[in-house]
């Protein structure tokens, strides 16, 4: 039972500690809170629906459910880093060394409008993944763990690993890290800043697409309005494990998850949106930079 | 001076004259016509709407034509607040609506206070009649009748012994929940109540909550809510191995329910009334509803029909200026007999049908089929 509720919140860990990766780049480069990224997400879930109907349209599905379900998950990825890029271009670059509130609001407006557009070209009613899968879970020997949950958690420590390289030991990486050090210096060193934003942009959006692509599958519906409250949650995540920090994001998104899951379990399941905030108060009033951030 | 008064006067009289329109009856209908509800609110509006054109191909009341207002609700209780403010301004002399038990609570004092009957084709929490507004009316049943048919099914029929109660934190939902129990321990057959808890109604993942009920090992579970929460909660449960079937009410009666769930709905029981299908004086209704908006179950839809037509025919018994005079029309209602298409509908004193209509049904081979009758077993 225990088990069973640690690799739920696991599971729901792994979400949030993808979602909370964007904020958390975003904010260590431009020092903004991109409250859009919580919308690429629920487009990354209606992107899954919408790839996997083709695939399934095509008889890809029937033989091969593997290889459709990971093409709808990366063209979902590759769509959203698209949209990513294009928010980044059209809302925040021109507004970029206006005051610190302007990127904010401008976050808040995209935020609107993608929920608005979703909800007038895909209905407001839930969206239905397809039943793909037998309703039963497998477990492996005692150990209560379905496919779905396992591919989750191994997809999300696969990305992570991977970020965490490519941030470290990659030239990239490494003017990114330079990006969030020091604009300024940075561009003099002859880095290319824009591109730089770029690509965490769309490092970010993407990894909140395949977030949204693995919660419609695991949850087996989406709607546009999930990506508020996951928003919310990944952003108390990347403050949880001290914003600007990518390990902070992963163990605050773990974190989160398991105190949610753990907390609707055995306090109550009323309250369990509710341990987020709690958790969220009590790192701003306690240690604002949070568990991995640097004090400053 | 003298002038101006008479300027004043020619130009009032002149505006009053540019302001007269045909004279209309406008009655008004509201539920959640946007988000995830809004099938629920449609087929009502529909429900409605096809009465209305019936009368008004008549000729309306008396010569005159009915005009439709219909309001968005979007099943949030401030909403429908200021959506009955907006029906009351509007000049409404009744309404049928709201869908919602939370809507329409807080709406019914709205049109209380403005003296506007109000009949809801859908709200079933007792709160709504119990508050003691004689303008209050309702054509479906109440969560205590509703819970207590539940209740009696789980016990007697299915012989539970241990249920699980989860319920959605809505007026409606945790109201109907709390009948529930209230009705399972009054049998006293030794069913035992595991655990009561509650659910956010939009979240998409209730495994924490799921696995900590099948930790109870319960044989049955209960939940109150609407079925966007009730398609994941059952999908979800049986993914996770559970066997105990669902029971909930007619707020998860909806198609977008086994859609949600798929091949897990199966096998989950629903109290409801009894199906249209079989009632003799419902076959114009369905015949003429299905001509229009074709052939997918819409609940709700005969209910708003039968609230309308009750509506326009307690208008039209009162007539004249008395339509305007919402105690008058309401008292129309209350000693009305009518034979609609649900058969016979009576109120009682407190606004609440006479004959409470609830069944239990099951879901098989992807449909809603008659189960089992509290009356006949």
């Amino acid at each position: 039972m225990l088990l069973q509720q640690l690799v739920n919140g696991l599971t729901l860990g792994s979400v949030y500690a993808l979602i909370a990766l964007g904020y958390t780049m975003v904010y260590g480069i431009l020092e903004m809170i991109n409250f859009a990224h919580g919308e690429i997400y629920m487009i990354g879930s209606y992107l899954c629906i919408i790839f996997l109907g083709v695939f399934t349209g095509l008889g890809l599905t029937e033989s091969h459910l593997l290889l459709s379900l990971c093409l709808s998950g990366i063209l979902s990825a590759v769509t959203c880093a698209g949209i990513g890029v294009t928010m980044e271009r059209i809302a925040y670059r021109p507004i970029r060394s206006a005051h610190r509130l302007s990127p904010l609001i401008s976050a808040l407006g995209v935020s609107i409008f993608l929920q608005n557009f979703v909800m007038l070209t895909q209905g407001s009613s839930d969206k239905v993944v397809p039943h793909l899968f037998s309703a039963q879970a497998v477990q492996f020997a005692a150990f209560p763990i379905t496919p779905i949950q396992l591919s989750i958690i191994s997809a999300a420590i696969l990305l992570m690993a991977g970020l965490h390289l490519f941030v470290q030991k990659t030239r990239l990486g490494m003017a990114m890290r330079a990006v969030a050090q020091d604009k300024m210096m940075a561009s003099l060193c002859g880095i290319p800043i824009d591109r730089v934003i770029m690509v965490t942009f769309i490092i970010g959006s993407a990894l909140a697409a395949v977030a949204g692509v693995m919660v419609s599958i695991y949850y087996g519906v989406t709607h546009f309005t999930i990506g508020y409250v996951a928003g919310i949650k990944a952003f108390t995540a990347a403050v949880l494990g001290g914003i600007g920090s990518i390990p902070g994001a992963m163990l605050g998104g773990i974190l989160l998850g398991l105190t949610e899951s753990l907390g609707a379990a055995y306090v109550s399941s009323e309250f369990k949106d509710g341990f987020a905030f709690i958790i969220l108060i009590a790192i701003l009033i306690f240690r604002p930079t949070g568990l991995l951030g640097k004090r400053t | 001076m003298m002038f101006r008064a008479l300027f004043l006067g020619f130009l009032l009289l002149f505006s009053n004259g540019c302001h007269k329109k045909a004279p209309e009856i406008v009655i008004g209908t509201a539920g959640p016509m946007t988000g995830d509800q809004s099938k629920q609110g449609g087929d009502i509006v529909n429900g409605v709407r096809l009465a209305v054109d019936e009368w008004n191909e008549k000729g309306g009341i008396g010569g005159i034509k009915i005009r439709l207002e219909v309001g968005d609700d979007q099943h949030d209780p401030k909403q429908a607040v200021s959506v009955a403010n907006k029906m009351v301004n509007l000049g409404i002399v009744g309404m049928v609506g709201h869908f919602n038990s939370s809507a329409s609570i807080p709406a019914s004092s709205v049109y209380h206070s403005a003296g506007v009957p109000m009949i809801t084709p859908g709200s079933t929490n007792p709160r709504l009649t119990d508050q003691g507004f004689k303008t209050v009316f309702r054509v479906c049943g109440r969560d205590d009748q509703q819970g207590k048919v539940a209740a009696q099914f789980a016990v007697q029929s299915f012989q539970a012994k241990r249920i699980a109660i989860l319920h959605d934190k809505t007026t409606y939902g945790q109201g109907l929940a709390e009948e529930f129990q209230k009705a399972v321990l009054s049998f006293n057959v030794g069913a035992e109540i595991v655990s009561f808890d509650g659910i956010t109604q939009g979240d998409k993942d209730f495994r924490s909550i799921l696995t900590t009920l099948k930790g109870k090992n319960p044989d049955l579970f209960f939940f109150g809510g609407i079925f966007p929460e009730g398609g994941v909660l059952v999908k979800q449960a049986k993914e996770m191995g559970m066997t105990a079937p669902m029971i909930s009410g007619d707020g998860v009666f909806d198609p977008k329910f086994i859609e949600i769930a798929g091949p897990a709905a199966e096998g989950t029981f629903l109290t409801f009334a009894p199906d249209p299908e079989n009632i003799p004086s419902a076959k114009g209704f369905l015949q003429r509803y299905k001509a229009k908006h074709g052939n997918e179950l819409a609940p709700y839809a005969i209910y708003a029909y039968d609230a309308t037509n009750i509506l326009l025919t307690a208008l039209s018994q009162v007539g004249g200026h008395g339509m305007r005079d919402g105690k008058k029309v309401s008292e129309a209602i209350r000693n009305l007999k009518y034979d609609g298409a649900l058969g016979r509908t009576e109120f009682d004193a407190k606004g609440d049908v006479k004959i409470s209509p609830y069944i239990v049904w099951i879901t098989e081979g992807g449909k809603f089929k008659e189960h089992w009758n509290p009356v006949k077993g």
